[in-house]
């Protein structure tokens, strides 16, 4: 037997152990291979700088960083299980070099049959992904072609991982102290401690951080409420705030408040002492405790995963609720007063809609632009031009006196009770001539989205009034029940009309907005649900890892306890129970967090995507209860192998 | 010739409270030797073994094998040493799980880069004498503990060390097994002459050694030599145990 053939024996025959490893490996380098393969298209590549190839690269990206730690923490768990056999063989004269060298052989074998299946089922499913990501954007069809560039960059990288993992093996082991390695991984049992000042801030972390993500919608309940959520919406950085108090509060969830809730359980007396209570819970104070970063990190990952998922999901779904909100109108065209084709560009639109088949509504506007001396822009809309509008819009028709205004928002995603720009009491034109009091605000965009800034409605008496015109425009939006057919339409009227020309004219069109938002929500549901799929598959090995890590300490208690008379029976009970906390409690947690950070999204896209959310923590709370299931049931086998014996 | 000398070994743990596992212990092991060591728990005896293993340094004092001293040895230099010159049998085996007996026998040969052939051969001797030939394609957990040490045995043998080192290499086996292996022992010292130095608890198996040295409270307590008769030495062995105190009846009782 040579070095070489001990390192591949090692590997070959503890199958049992690297499986998961392996298959979580192969899962991610074939899913960086896919997105590779997509990035390197000859098509895609020729677009370069656009945001696909962005939202691609980062993704390459996090996974290289996710695959990075995966396989770090990865190889320390199995090395920390090895300590014993590393000590042996350093007692029989193994040199820290060959260790070294071994645990490197031993990667690099594991590494490399990674890469090649992981390449190989890369390349059997490239065409399938070269399909998805083709319809996803609208391209036609990417056809296949021979990814060297990706096989290159994948190997490259992985081979990289691999081999700076290896590299930082001899700070995870220490070699120095043969007797340590010798004895394992077995701890003395100490008493477990708790602070509680620990877990009280644990508590308060959470809340702050729930609170804060809660705070857009507990405005407006009381006045006092009304001020801590401003002070919070005032903070800077609010976002990493939050995320931080709620990631640490996390970790002292698992260190602290865990161990303080099991002791609450050990001093229910009547609880604790009946029958196989008081074993699984004094154990799992241990487990916990040994275990803590491992289940941090389980939650977290997996709350990255949801939030993922969720997010891109409740992007797709409320992609066309946007779009509306955005363009209220199918096509809106808006001409200087001074442009000359004006007429014969609305008749060409009109012949080309009525040519095609479309019904449509006509709405026609003028606006005004005044710039005031202090460089104030302010854009004025008269009140029957407003309700014309407002009835295609279905909103409450108004009337105003000649001496007050309705303002009215420019962007969708306005706040009419926070808004700074809507909450101005008074309105100065005509460079303070006139002096308008403020009515109210219009709940919505009635032009699209950005379209003229600081919008004000007065009344048509007042409006004939005006002397101060820097520029006047029409503007017509037509209101097209079929829209959605449009695209067609729209895209031989920008052969014939262009984007518009400046000082001349301008047009903006629903579906395009909607094709484009589609296409980029589409691409973050592809790439959200691989990442969300290697996060979570990820956070899963890392218990399987922990319990196959914890069997070789466990098996001897289970041995020791079914002498004392435990049954089979219960012992499958203790062990059933203990993983299913393993494996629940940072679901749980993490679908809270989840649900949380979705409140922070909802408030962001003003449509309810609680329905998609409970979707997402449905199918993962499936995807958990199959793994539990299968995990527990070789555990629980192997279990059985030793209580026979 | 001095295989192994020891100068005013002194062992002292803790930084606050210090606590000396060994104090002044000399000793020397002549070529050929069988030597025991034992005492009761917690007298030092595995911290002895240790220090001599070379993976222990003593607080003060020389350890010299075969006039060199391990400890100044760098690491690879140190590694090299014990793969060289020692040979090592535990208590619990320790045999690597994911390769074969035969295997975990070479494994020695297999750290030192010899050549195939080399391995080939020394493992055919090694197992025509432990009479192990029939198991060396079985995995560790197809075997008996009785098996599994005289693998262990072979591994500690096969590149024909300066110095067999066995902690309590009996205290997992049955009373059979631990007579046979203790006889496996006996025979290889008398055929190869590979000194060997062994701590026990058990006064059967120190009745197979030379000469059997005991520790009390990490001081140099007693010494006594093999004469003719294995029984006689038995007797002697358990006369100077129920000396040593208190600890008497826990010995005695392990031995029965």
């Amino acid at each position: 037997m040579t070095f070489q053939q001990f390192a591949f024996n090692n590997v070959k025959r503890n199958k049992r152990v690297y499986l998961a490893y392996f298959l979580s490996s192969v899962f991610t380098i074939m899913v960086f291979f896919s997105f590779a393969v997509n990035l390197f298209h000859p098509v895609i590549a020729s677009k370069s700088g656009g945001a696909i190839e962005i939202i691609m690269g980062q993704t390459e990206v996090a996974i290289l960083v996710f695959s990075f730690f995966f396989v770090l923490i990865s190889v320390n768990a199995f090395l920390k299980v090895r300590s014993k056999e590393f000590g042996v063989l350093m007692m029989l004269g193994m040199s820290q070099k060959q260790l070294r060298r071994l645990i490197f052989l031993e990667n690099m074998i594991i590494g490399c049959l990674a890469i090649i299946v992981g390449i190989t089922i890369g390349l059997v499913f490239s065409k399938f992904f070269l399909m998805l990501l083709s319809s996803i954007l609208s391209y036609g069809s990417l056809s296949f072609y021979f990814p060297y560039k990706a096989i290159l960059l994948t190997t490259a990288f992985f081979i990289l991982i691999f081999l700076s993992i290896s590299a930082l093996t001899p700070f995870i082991i220490r070699t120095s102290n043969i007797i340590t390695l010798l004895k394992g991984a077995k701890r003395p049992n100490r008493e477990i401690k708790f602070s509680l000042i620990q877990s009280i801030a644990g508590v308060l972390l959470f809340g702050l951080g729930y609170f804060m993500a809660l705070s857009p919608q507990l405005y407006d309940i009381s006045p006092l409420l009304d001020k801590i959520v401003l002070f919070f919406e005032n903070i800077q950085y609010a976002e990493a705030i939050l995320t931080t108090s709620v990631v640490i509060g996390t970790y002292l969830f698992y260190s602290q408040l865990s161990i303080l809730l099991l002791n609450r359980l050990k001093r229910n007396r009547s609880f604790y002492l009946h029958k196989t209570n008081m074993l699984w819970v004094s154990d799992l104070i241990y487990r916990i405790r040994d275990n803590t970063r491992m289940l941090f990190l389980v939650t977290i990952l997996s709350a990255v995963a949801f939030i993922a998922v969720t997010g891109v999901y409740a992007l797709s779904s409320v992609v066309k609720d946007e779009s509306l909100k955005d363009n209220p109108f199918a096509l809106t065209y808006t001409s200087y007063s001074s442009y000359v084709n004006e007429q014969e560009q609305i008749n060409r639109i009109e012949e080309m809609l009525e040519s095609h088949g479309f019904q449509y509504e006509k709405y026609k506007s003028e606006v005004i632009k005044q710039v005031s001396d202090d460089k104030r822009v302010t854009h004025i809309i008269k009140q029957s031009d407003y309700n014309n509008r407002a009835s295609a819009l279905g909103l409450e028709q108004v009337v105003l006196d000649k001496d007050q205004a309705l303002l009215v928002p420019v962007y969708v995603r306005f706040d009419p009770k926070r808004d700074k720009t809507l909450s101005q009491k008074n309105v100065a034109l005509d460079n303070g001539e006139i002096n308008l009091e403020v009515a109210g605000v219009a709940p919505r965009v009635i032009f699209y989205s950005g379209l003229f800034p600081n919008l004000v409605v007065v009344s048509d008496e007042t409006y004939k009034k005006l002397t101060s015109i820097q520029e006047k425009y029409y503007s017509y939006s037509y209101d097209i029940p079929d829209w959605l057919n449009t695209l067609e339409v729209t895209e031989k009227l920008r052969e014939e009309l262009g984007v518009g020309e400046h000082g001349k004219y301008f047009w903006s069109t629903r579906i395009e907005g909607y094709i484009l938002e589609n296409q980029n929500k589409k691409l973050f549901l592809y790439v959200g649900f691989f990442l969300g799929a290697i996060f979570f598959l990820g956070a899963s090995s890392f218990l399987y890892f922990r319990l196959y890590t914890d069997l070789n300490q466990e098996k001897n208690k289970y041995i020791g306890i079914s002498k004392l008379g435990f049954s089979f029976k219960e012992m499958k009970k203790v062990a059933s129970v203990q993983i299913a906390v393993l494996f629940f409690v940072p679901y749980i947690l993490a679908s809270i967090h989840t649900y949380f950070a979705i409140n922070v999204l909802q408030t962001v896209l003003y449509s309810s995507v609680i329905k998609q959310f409970l979707v997402v923590i449905g199918v993962f709370l499936i995807l958990n209860i199959i793994y539990y299931f299968s995990v527990r049931s070789r555990y629980i086998n192997y279990l059985k192998r030793l209580i026979v014996q | 010739m001095e295989i192994l000398k020891l100068n005013h070994i002194f062992k002292i743990y803790g930084d606050k409270v210090q606590h000396s596992a060994l104090q002044d212990i000399n000793l020397t092991i002549e070529k050929g030797e069988f030597v025991g060591i034992m005492g009761p728990s917690g007298s030092g005896k595995t911290t002895l073994l240790n220090v001599i293993s070379t993976i222990d340094p003593p607080s003060s004092g020389e350890v010299l094998l075969n006039g060199e001293n391990p400890y100044k040895l760098d690491n690879s230099k140190l590694a090299l040493f014990r793969r060289r010159k020692l040979g090592f049998v535990f208590q619990d085996f320790n045999l690597i799980d994911t390769l074969t007996i035969g295997e975990n026998i070479v494994l020695p040969l297999t750290l030192d880069g010899q050549k195939v052939s080399t391995m080939d051969r020394k493992l055919k001797e090694v197992a025509a004498r432990l009479n192990i030939e029939n198991i060396l394609k079985k995995r560790t957990y197809e075997v008996s503990g009785g098996q599994a040490q005289r693998a262990a045995i072979a591994r500690a043998i096969i590149h024909s060390p300066l110095l067999l080192l066995a902690d309590e290499p009996t205290g997992n086996l049955d009373s059979k097994a631990a007579k046979d292996v203790m006889e496996l022992f006996e025979e290889i010292n008398r055929e190869t002459g590979v000194t060997t130095l062994m701590v026990t608890h058990d006064a059967k198996s120190a009745s197979y050694c030379h000469r059997v040295i005991f520790i009390k409270d990490g001081q140099f307590f007693n010494e006594i030599h093999r004469g003719d008769s294995r029984r006689k030495f038995y007797q002697q062995i358990l006369d100077v145990l129920s000396l040593l105190g208190g600890e008497a009846n826990d010995l005695s009782a392990i031995c029965l």
